[in-house]
């Protein structure tokens, strides 16, 4: 979601979304580990904590070449996810490293089906996210000013918006996104420093299935993207290892036949 | 007036320096001879020498053949790597399963990888901008993985995840032998490009970097322009990676389809200088000796003050990243500006390019 909305009004593919996540599953780890705090209360820090880095790294370097081709944000977002994940070595070493709260195991029993709490509470902080972010964007005026820009940037700095704010803002709640969900990634997988990029490529699925820039889109993509992935392991026979191929080999065919998205409108 | 001199003398030390890197690299590896080590000469190629400047060369020719796609014709493509590996499992597959002699199946590396980019670009050229660089990265992964784990009745075609084993091409001098081949593979690259640049074909290429309707009002065939310049790019890619395949001894998924090339070959050619013949053979030599200087790997190396030796590799990545951020911020034409004549090196140019670019 974060990554759909960095892209779609900023126009820049965030490469480093990735190690955005992975920041955010260091965060909960550390204060669960040694704090003991409940990794769900955590994430509000992890909102919080990746908005202010992404704030900081959009106005001081992304802000820089917003102006250039396209191929120079791929290669700066590359490079600072290179920083970052490095950074992150550093510091935490290549261990793997997971959060596991007493409840982690137990479910909820529904007839003769066990539906696992952590999955299911990570479904409410996703709806919740989603509302919040579609609250954010269509009812407050920073949300409307980064609409505005979507629409049209040059419009949108004639009406008085402060660009390189609002900018820093929309990355700023992607990476916020980012974080969000990486806290919830730490309670169900192992997180190491190097584990962010297989997120920024099914980042990029999701986003296309969806379509850019809207967060409804996004959702609807997001669902699409877990069906095919849960159809593609299903295959009998294959076991888990076509589920790549066929949601990327899905992504190419809508980007050839409906590169909108599936649910969006050509602008 | 002054400024020309400078310029001048600029392009004639990039050029001596050229030269002698060249002479350097053609003429240090004859000391590993049997006859020039009986002769008493200075051994100046060990088998590590071997090992980075043959990958050297395969990085100019990467590059170089980006160039041809993304610098030329202004396409970012960035699933080039996909060719490498098809490239590779090319050669691999016939010479590990049919038994075919390497010099007879290295030629259909570049020709069935130019065949997939003319099969898939045909969709994938009707894209533009983002969504092209996108879906090129899509089928660069969709391909690695398609090839690690396709079966066939319970075994798998392409040597599965557990990789392909190629008997070793017995010749004597090996490492010479295919550091050789891979410097032609990377001088007929840059020939390629160079012809490319000064032929009709290349012109319309830039037509359509600069307006591809302008160009195809001009009565430029952008299609089959585009595919012919991906193609071409497939095939010098695929060509690299024949080579690699059989050099190597053993490719898998993360040898012949690794998705770090795909930046590092754009890297090289924009440190260079995309839209040039040899912009970016000079960037993948400069950035190719900066990775292994930072990694420790070259027989110059310094400590980096306060990093432990475990930690160097981590330290290399982050200067690394902190530089690629540093090019594409201050430098985003290139360093060949700096020698082709066309500016100088100086505080106003760096702060020029920042303010180009920014909000």
């Amino acid at each position: 979601m974060g990554f759909g909305l960095v892209w779609g009004v900023l126009n820049i593919v965030n490469l480093a979304h990735g190690a955005l996540v992975i920041i955010g599953g260091y965060i909960t780890w550390q204060l669960f580990s040694a704090l003991h705090i409940d990794p769900f209360l955590t994430l509000p820090v992890d909102a919080v904590a990746l908005f202010l880095l992404g704030y900081t790294m959009q106005r001081t370097v992304i802000n820089r070449i917003i102006k250039a081709p396209l191929l120079f944000t791929f290669l700066l977002t590359f490079g600072l996810n290179l920083i970052l994940v490095n950074v992150l070595l550093l510091i935490f070493g290549s261990d793997f490293r997971s959060v596991t709260p007493s409840y982690s195991g137990q479910g909820f029993e529904f007839g003769k089906i066990v539906i696992p709490y952590v999955p299911l509470i990570s479904l409410g902080v996703a709806i919740l996210l989603s509302g919040a972010l579609a609250l954010i964007l269509n009812r407050t005026r920073i949300g409307l000013a980064i609409n505005a820009i979507a629409a049209d940037r040059d419009a949108a700095q004639l009406v008085g918006i402060d660009l390189r704010h609002a900018y820093a803002v929309t990355y700023g709640l992607g990476a916020a996104c980012a974080g969000v969900a990486g806290g919830l990634i730490a309670l169900i997988q192992a997180i190491t420093p190097t584990a962010g990029e297989p997120f920024t490529l099914q980042a990029f699925v999701v986003v296309i299935l969806g379509g850019l820039g809207r967060v409804s889109a996004t959702v609807v993509g997001g669902l699409a993207f877990g069906l095919v992935e849960a159809f593609g392991q299903s295959i009998p026979g294959s076991g888990s290892v076509f589920a790549n191929a066929i949601a990327f080999g899905l992504m190419v065919l809508v980007l050839v036949t409906r590169p909108q998205g599936l649910l969006g409108r050509l602008r | 007036m002054v400024r020309g001199d400078s310029n001048r003398r600029w392009r004639r030390i990039f050029l001596i320096l050229a030269a002698i890197a060249g002479a350097y690299a053609l003429l240090a590896p004859l000391t590993s001879l049997d006859a020039a080590q009986s002769a008493n000469v200075p051994l100046l190629a060990d088998r590590l020498w071997f090992r980075l400047a043959t990958i050297t060369a395969m990085f100019i020719v990467m590059a170089t053949a980006w160039n041809i796609i993304g610098g030329i014709t202004g396409y970012a493509a960035f699933g080039n790597v996909a060719f490498f590996g098809i490239g590779a499992y090319t050669t691999g597959m016939l010479i590990a399963k049919a038994r075919w002699p390497f010099l007879l199946s290295l030629p259909l590396a570049p020709i069935v990888a130019a065949a997939f980019a003319a099969l898939v670009g045909l969709p994938l050229l009707r894209l533009r901008g983002h969504y092209f660089a996108v879906a090129s990265l899509g089928v660069g992964v969709a391909v690695g993985e398609l090839v690690q784990n396709i079966d066939y009745r319970g075994q798998p075609v392409f040597g599965g995840a557990s990789g392909l084993f190629l008997p070793i091409y017995a010749i004597d001098n090996r490492g010479l032998f295919f550091f050789y081949l891979m410097l032609a593979a990377a001088a007929a690259s840059i020939a390629v490009t160079w012809l490319v640049l000064r032929s009709r074909f290349g012109y319309g290429l830039i037509a359509i970097r600069e307006n591809e309707e302008a160009a195809a009002v001009l009565g430029v065939n952008t299609t089959a322009y585009k595919v012919a310049a991906f193609s071409l790019a497939a095939a010098l890619t695929g060509l690299a990676g024949g080579i690699f395949s059989q050099w190597n001894v053993f490719i898998n998924q993360d040898n012949a389809f690794p998705i770090e090339y795909n930046v590092q070959m754009i890297l090289m050619a924009l440190l260079g200088g995309t839209g040039t013949a040899f912009g970016p053979a000079a960037g993948a030599v400069l950035l190719q000796l900066l990775i292994q200087f930072l990694g420790g790997t070259l027989p110059i190396s310094i400590d980096i003050p306060f990093v432990s030796t475990t930690a160097r590799p981590v330290v290399a990545q982050i200067i690394l990243g902190l530089l690629l951020v540093a090019v594409v911020i201050f430098v985003p034409r290139g360093i060949i500006d700096f020698f082709g004549g066309r500016t100088r090196l100086s505080l106003g140019y760096l702060r020029r390019s920042l303010r180009e670019t920014s909000l």
